[in-house]
């Protein structure tokens, strides 16, 4: 029952975590989707959370980024107990979520989209040159070229979409970015540019959490992968000494089925 | 299969730079990407199309009908009709914009014209403390089809139409069935259809303040910012911590407070309260909104639009009349015209791949 807790990677150099979560618990009417799972991220490091359908890592995400309160359990972010009430509460604290389908506003232009809810004012208006001059700042700090932050996001493909949204999470000012599955609607050529993205990310000192159904893409981006089944921590693993059948392995769950020593 | 970008061609990296994340770029305009874009340029330069629609009919009714078209009694009655659906589809513009609809603005408008007349001569207010009164009564009509449609989520379809009746059975209620007349306010009724500077009609200068300040709020503020969010992607908006809920609902209760607006300025201007005035003012308050370009499925529109849009529907209007085509064509060429109006924007919207 326990293994999660077992085969846990300790920290490195015993820095401390960005964010660390345990024993999070949470059931919708008589589902329990997180059933005492541990979470940590440190700081500049990209973690994969991977699982089958229902493991509960949307449910994870969702409830470290505010969008669910969970029924038990504590999160530490930065060094200080934290409560997320709401998204809002998480990105003050600097936790962006960037949303496969579900972060654009396509008939808004790229700047208005990279500042959705939190539009910069000069008196009573939105201070619009502002907006571009920032959101083509923040576009070109990650090397995003867009022809122009005026065009309608709705025209842009889909690489440059996630891009803007990734860029969001950025000018937020995410210290730890969700991502949900940031290579799944995606061409193959954008799919190589969105994870070099997440790889200067990591780079500049971001911490970015990827939820992914795609292990060929975990296991070229992530540094370590947490894996979730029905609910509970299923197994952990430093990419460089795990294989992707030992991860489908812990995903299925085939290790207990296996039994030891036959 | 792309056209060459502006950035430099990936071939052209030497390999030691293939680890350099200074080489991402994101920029390949694919020729559909293009294709889109002029589309999109397009988009913008809607409201010039709807502008020469609306002049080019203004022309043809003044050639085919030179000494009646033009004849100021008729441009004032029909700029004088035109305003108050124009008020109204303000509000209406801003509901459609966040993905919204509100068919109870005829009812709500006899409703309220004829609450502000009952509390003059029947309970002896004051005419400005009435005017101010239906004008919170129409907000708090707003404020209900709003809270019922967000929080119990029902459309707003169904839940304005239930209104559209009850509004007007409370019409007839308030009133005894029959016109409550004999206001007698002479300041009121110049300020609401007077002449400023002996020309230009009262209700115009109310149209054009509701729609200046109403663009201006739409097109600049946060507010107008999140209403288009919340009507072209309620849960991108929400997951980008807007509140779609009450923006929606402050989309009714602006369109209630104007309903109210044009209610009080109707029963000014004619000194009196009618139950069953605004029969398919709702029909004319979309039209003038659809017609103008606003998105009926939410997250595109403008205030300028709906302008132009209330132009075209008023010049129909009066054009069949002057042509003597008949009353009853009326609402024939109303709803064909709203029909086409939305055909012609589907269209086009799928052609962008928008």
């Amino acid at each position: 029952m326990e293994s999660g807790r077992d085969d846990a990677v300790p920290a490195m150099n015993g820095t401390p975590p960005l964010l660390e979560a345990r024993g999070i618990s949470k059931a919708f009417l008589h589902v329990q989707a997180l059933d005492n799972v541990d979470f940590r991220v440190d700081p500049g490091e990209v973690v994969a959370l991977v699982g089958d359908n229902g493991a509960g890592k949307s449910t994870l995400m969702k409830t470290l980024c505010g969008a669910y309160q969970p029924d038990a359990g504590s999160i530490v972010f930065d060094g200080r107990p934290v409560t997320l009430r709401s998204q809002r509460d998480a990105i003050a604290l600097g936790i962006a979520v960037v949303y496969q389908d579900l972060a654009l506003v396509d008939h808004r232009d790229v700047a208005s989209n990279v500042f959705l809810g939190r539009e910069p004012t000069r008196g009573a208006a939105v201070d619009k040159p502002r907006m571009v001059r920032e959101a083509r700042e923040v576009l070109n700090n990650l090397k995003v070229t867009i022809p122009s932050v005026q065009t309608l996001v709705g025209l842009l493909s889909g690489g440059q979409r996630q891009a803007v949204a990734i860029a969001r999470a950025v000018h937020q000012g995410g210290r730890l970015i969700f991502m949900d599955e940031p290579t799944a609607a995606l061409g193959v050529r954008e799919q190589a540019k969105v994870l070099r993205l997440i790889e200067d990310l990591r780079s500049r000192g971001t911490a970015v959490v990827v939820v992914s159904h795609n292990l060929q893409h975990v296991f070229s981006i992530a540094d370590r992968i947490v894996v979730l089944r029905g609910g509970q921590n299923a197994g952990e693993r430093i990419k460089a000494e795990t294989t992707p059948e030992d991860i489908v392995r812990l995903i299925v769950g085939a290790d207990r089925i296996v039994p030891a020593g036959a | 299969m792309t056209i060459p970008s502006q950035s430099q061609p990936e071939s052209a990296e030497a390999p030691a730079q293939i680890e350099d994340l200074g080489s991402l770029t994101l920029d390949e305009i694919s020729p559909e990407t293009l294709r889109r874009m002029r589309l999109s340029q397009l988009l913008r330069v809607r409201e010039i199309g709807i502008f020469v629609a609306a002049v080019a009919i203004f022309v043809l009714l003044a050639l085919m009908r030179p000494n009646t078209f033009l004849t100021e009694f008729n441009l004032l009655n029909l700029v004088r009709s035109l305003a108050l659906v124009g008020i109204v589809a303000v509000g209406m513009t801003y509901l459609f914009i966040s993905a919204e609809i509100d068919l109870s603005v005829g009812s709500g408008f006899a409703f309220l014209s004829v609450v502000t007349a009952y509390l003059i001569v029947r309970q002896g207010w004051d005419w400005p403390v009435a005017a101010v009164a239906a004008v919170g009564l129409g907000a708090l009509i707003g404020l209900f089809n709003g809270i019922v449609t967000t929080v119990f989520r029902i459309p707003s379809f169904i839940v304005t139409l239930g209104m559209l009746s009850v509004l007007r059975g409370l019409a007839l209620m308030v009133s005894g069935g029959n016109t409550i007349s004999g206001i007698k306010a002479p300041a009121f009724q110049t300020l609401t259809s007077g002449e400023v500077f002996g020309l230009i009609p009262a209700q115009i200068v109310w149209l054009l303040a509701t729609m200046m300040i109403g663009g201006w709020v739409l097109a600049k503020t946060r507010f107008g910012y999140h209403v288009y969010a919340t009507g072209d992607n309620a849960a991108a908006a929400a997951n980008a911590g807007i509140n779609t809920r009450r923006v929606k609902v402050a989309c009714f209760v602006l369109t209630g407070a104007l309903t109210g607006l044009a209610g009080v300025i109707v029963t000014g201007w004619l000194q009196n309260g009618n139950p069953i005035t605004g029969q398919a003012f709702e029909l004319d308050v979309i039209a003038a909104v659809v017609i103008g370009g606003t998105n009926l499925f939410g997250g595109s529109g403008s205030i300028l639009g709906t302008f132009l849009g209330a132009a075209i529907a008023g010049e129909i209007r009066s054009g069949l009349v002057l042509l003597g085509a008949g009353i009853e064509t009326i609402p024939i060429a109303q709803g064909a015209v709203i029909i086409l109006a939305v055909l012609l924007d589907v269209t086009i919207r799928r052609r962008q791949g928008l």
